[in-house]
């Protein structure tokens, strides 16, 4: 069994699973420490939170005792020799904790996204990761969705014929939950971006630092176009659309449906019509974060590189920052990779990050009497 | 033959003139009568009464088809604008001479144009024939035929009337060279959306494409004065093919496959963390479905009488043409947003339809398909 610890004891540390009703964009348990605790390769052995109070709740949930909880993560890290950690903290200060965690010698990370803030950052943590061989997964959910994993298999194993087209609609801030939106995209079509478009949603926006919402145009490599969508969607949640000449794989609404379209003869003139068919599913559907856990196994035993490495999660983050570059630069193309490291989105995530999301929530919402 | 109100004269007697409704086999992108002559022929308002071509055996066929009379074929379509004074004039003939033909036939006194797409080879052309058009004041509607599809009235009827909430994206699946049938696509995006664009960014399948003026395939991001934003991948679309997907904050539709199906999506409660989800519901039918081709006249009777402006008009036409160019040069640039308008209006592209047009279509058909002895 690994030794597993969780940095950052909020939502996705602990209780996001909480809000999940229904089924499809993950499956349960998918978030750090229930993952943990269900999974039959690891132990959760300690959490560290700067607030007492969200140590308490977790240690209080997850059967941890109150010497396992520990106020600064660096403790925590020469105390309990960990084999796991997760970094479920306010992106800010990500980069530092994957470095400390990497120098403390864990085994295996697995990040939040966005990565990092600054590409520079990014940089440091991949070069630091791959000289001490530690495999760090970011938590790009859905390269583990089955759903979203059978389209892959369809893609590379030639089912939908050759990929063209990936189109993304998906509402979110550009580093937030645009790292969910842009990995997806880089997934599915199985290549890498070599220049963008991008529109973000207002000058002023794009020439600073917050993160931000706003369309993008991506030419990958191996020939296939992406649009993505991240300004409001309205009528079309979180939708991925991947076409090829020979079949097309939707998921829809947040994941909570998968489509699988072919050619059948028909059509105006004869010339084919694309009939949906039924989705196939693989054989077996398990906990999303006990795929992330698998892999992570995997990547330990055989050095093999998780499903959503680190370098993913920098690919996703240049994307973003190269997006708010061609507006910046008045719209024009502009090729990967990005030179200027400094570069960097203040992800929208870190606003307020000195209370608690759940403190913050609960002043949100305050009891009626 | 019962006397109509409007005396109506095809120029050019091929495919769109006279024979395309033949290929169709099922309704949806088209309803029948579509073509010129057809359309003319079955109006309450039209009686067809003359057709002009270059080649002779076109005029025999159509004369023998539509009943004319060889005195009501002509070989030269100056003659026949001048002999015949025709109300109504389709112009079926490549569009190299589109242009030309358009400026003849409103200094010979026609009412109004029935126009194949794409309106004009460069913006120069277009330009002159609005500007000879408005000051004659012919009506000159564009056979951009989405705007006369059923299923696109209803959804721009939804768009207008609020029941797609604010529009927020058009996205055309729609594989064209640009100005061939990028007119049908770029047009009916604009069409959906009710706007303007202002400004494009357009990528073309390769840089000696781009440079060059012949008819070529590429995609492009459109931003619209109204917020809008449209993607359109004009480059082949596999599975695919021929889509348009009109997303509002409300409600949605989407034309699949040719226009052969329509979806109306809007919020029911529900979803993952009950937020919502889109829905399917049924998309909402008008009480009645008109020919495509009896609507274009329609139209055009209803701009005769009132001065307005057909639903396609000769500036949608330019539009279409202007948005196509613009794209191109947005790649001529190195990938630069441009915006519209375009200053050169020497700008043009040479529509694939008039490659090998001094031999008509149906000929170069039948000697592509020779019949095995």
């Amino acid at each position: 069994m690994y030794r597993a610890a969780v940095i950052g004891l909020g939502r996705m540390g602990s209780t996001f699973d909480d809000e999940i009703q229904q089924g499809g964009s993950i499956f349960l348990p998918y978030c750090h420490a229930p993952s943990y605790v269900a999974s039959p390769h690891t132990e959760l052995v300690a959490g560290a939170d700067l607030h007492a109070e969200q140590g308490a709740i977790f240690a209080q949930r997850w059967g941890l005792s109150a010497q396992q909880i520990y106020s600064d993560y660096r403790d925590m890290l020469a105390a309990e020799q960990l084999d796991f950690v997760s970094i479920c903290t306010t992106a800010r200060h990500r980069a530092a904790i994957m470095k400390d965690a990497i120098e403390a010698g864990v085994k295996a990370i697995w990040a939040e996204k966005p990565i990092t803030l600054s590409l520079a950052e990014a940089d440091d943590v991949i070069d630091l990761g791959a000289r001490n061989g530690v495999a760090i997964a970011v938590n790009c959910s859905r390269r583990y969705s089955p759903f979203l994993s059978e389209a892959r298999r369809m893609a590379q194993q030639g089912e939908l014929g050759e990929l063209l087209q990936i189109t993304a609609y998906t509402e979110c801030y550009i580093s937030h939950n645009g790292s969910h939106a842009i990995d997806t995209m880089r997934y599915l079509v199985d290549g890498d971006v070599d220049w963008v478009f991008g529109e973000m949603e207002s000058d002023e926006e794009a020439a600073g630092e917050e993160d931000l919402r706003g369309n993008g145009y991506l030419a990958f490599e191996n020939g296939v176009r992406g649009f993505i969508r991240a300004m409001p969607t309205g009528a079309a949640p979180w939708e991925f659309d991947l076409i090829g000449t020979e079949g097309r794989v939707r998921s829809l609404a947040n994941g909570t449906d998968t489509q699988y379209y072919r050619w059948v003869p028909g059509g105006l003139r004869d010339e084919g019509l694309p009939a949906r068919a039924p989705f196939p599913l693989p054989l077996s559907i398990q906990g999303t974060g006990l795929s992330v856990i698998s892999d992570l196994v995997k990547a330990i035993e055989t050095g093999s590189d998780p499903r959503c490495s680190a370098e993913d999660g920098r690919k996703a983050l240049e994307i973003a920052v190269a997006l708010r570059e061609s507006h910046r630069q008045g719209g024009r193309r502009v090729d990967l990779p990005v030179a200027d490291r400094s570069l960097r989105i203040l992800s929208v995530e870190i606003g307020g990050d000195a209370v608690p999301a759940r403190v913050r929530r609960l002043r949100q919402k305050p009891v009626v009497a | 033959m019962p006397e109509k109100e409007f005396r109506a004269a095809v120029i050019g007697l091929g495919r769109m003139g006279s024979t395309f409704d033949d290929e169709i086999t099922r309704g949806g992108q088209f309803f029948m009568p579509y073509c010129h002559a057809p359309t003319y022929t079955a109006s309450p308002h039209t009686n067809l009464v003359a057709g002009a071509d270059p080649h002779a055996e076109q005029g025999e066929i159509f004369a023998g088809r539509w009943g004319l009379e060889r005195g009501q074929i002509y070989a030269d379509y100056r003659e026949m604008l001048q002999a015949e004074q025709p109300d109504f004039v389709s112009l079926c003939t490549t569009a190299r001479h589109r242009a030309a033909i358009m400026i003849d036939a409103i200094n010979a006194g026609v009412k109004a144009i029935w126009a194949e797409k794409p309106f004009t080879l460069s913006l120069a052309e277009a330009d002159e024939v609005l500007e000879l058009s408005t000051r004659k004041g012919v009506a000159i509607a564009v056979n951009c035929s989405r705007r006369y599809n059923v299923s696109f009235n209803q959804a721009r009827r939804m768009v207008d009337e609020g029941e797609l909430g604010e529009i927020l994206q058009i996205t055309a699946y729609t594989q064209c060279n640009l100005s061939h049938n990028g007119s049908h696509a770029i047009d009916a995006m604009r069409y959906l959306v009710g706007a303007d664009v202002e400004w494009v960014f357009g990528e073309m399948e390769s840089d000696e494409r781009a440079a060059g003026e012949q008819d070529l395939m590429g995609n492009g991001y459109l931003a619209f004065d109204n917020g809008a934003r449209g993607f359109i991948r004009g480059s082949p679309t596999g599975a695919a093919p021929w889509e348009f997907d009109l997303i509002g904050t409300e409600g949605r539709v989407r034309n699949l496959a040719q226009g052969m199906e329509t979806q109306y999506y809007r919020w029911v409660p529900g979803g993952l963390r009950d937020e919502g989800l889109p829905a399917r519901a049924p998309f909402p039918l008008p009480t009645h479905i008109p020919s495509s081709g009896l609507s274009v006249i329609e139209d055009l009777v209803d701009c005769i009488k009132t001065g307005k402006q057909p639903r396609c008009s000769g500036l949608d036409g330019r539009k279409a043409l202007e948005i196509a160019i613009a794209m191109r040069e947005s790649h001529r640039r190195g990938g630069r947003r441009v915006d519209l308008p375009l200053t050169d209006r020497s700008l043009r592209i040479l529509s694939s339809e008039i490659r090998s047009d001094a031999v008509p279509a149906r000929v170069r058909r039948l000697q592509s398909n020779r019949v095995a002895a």
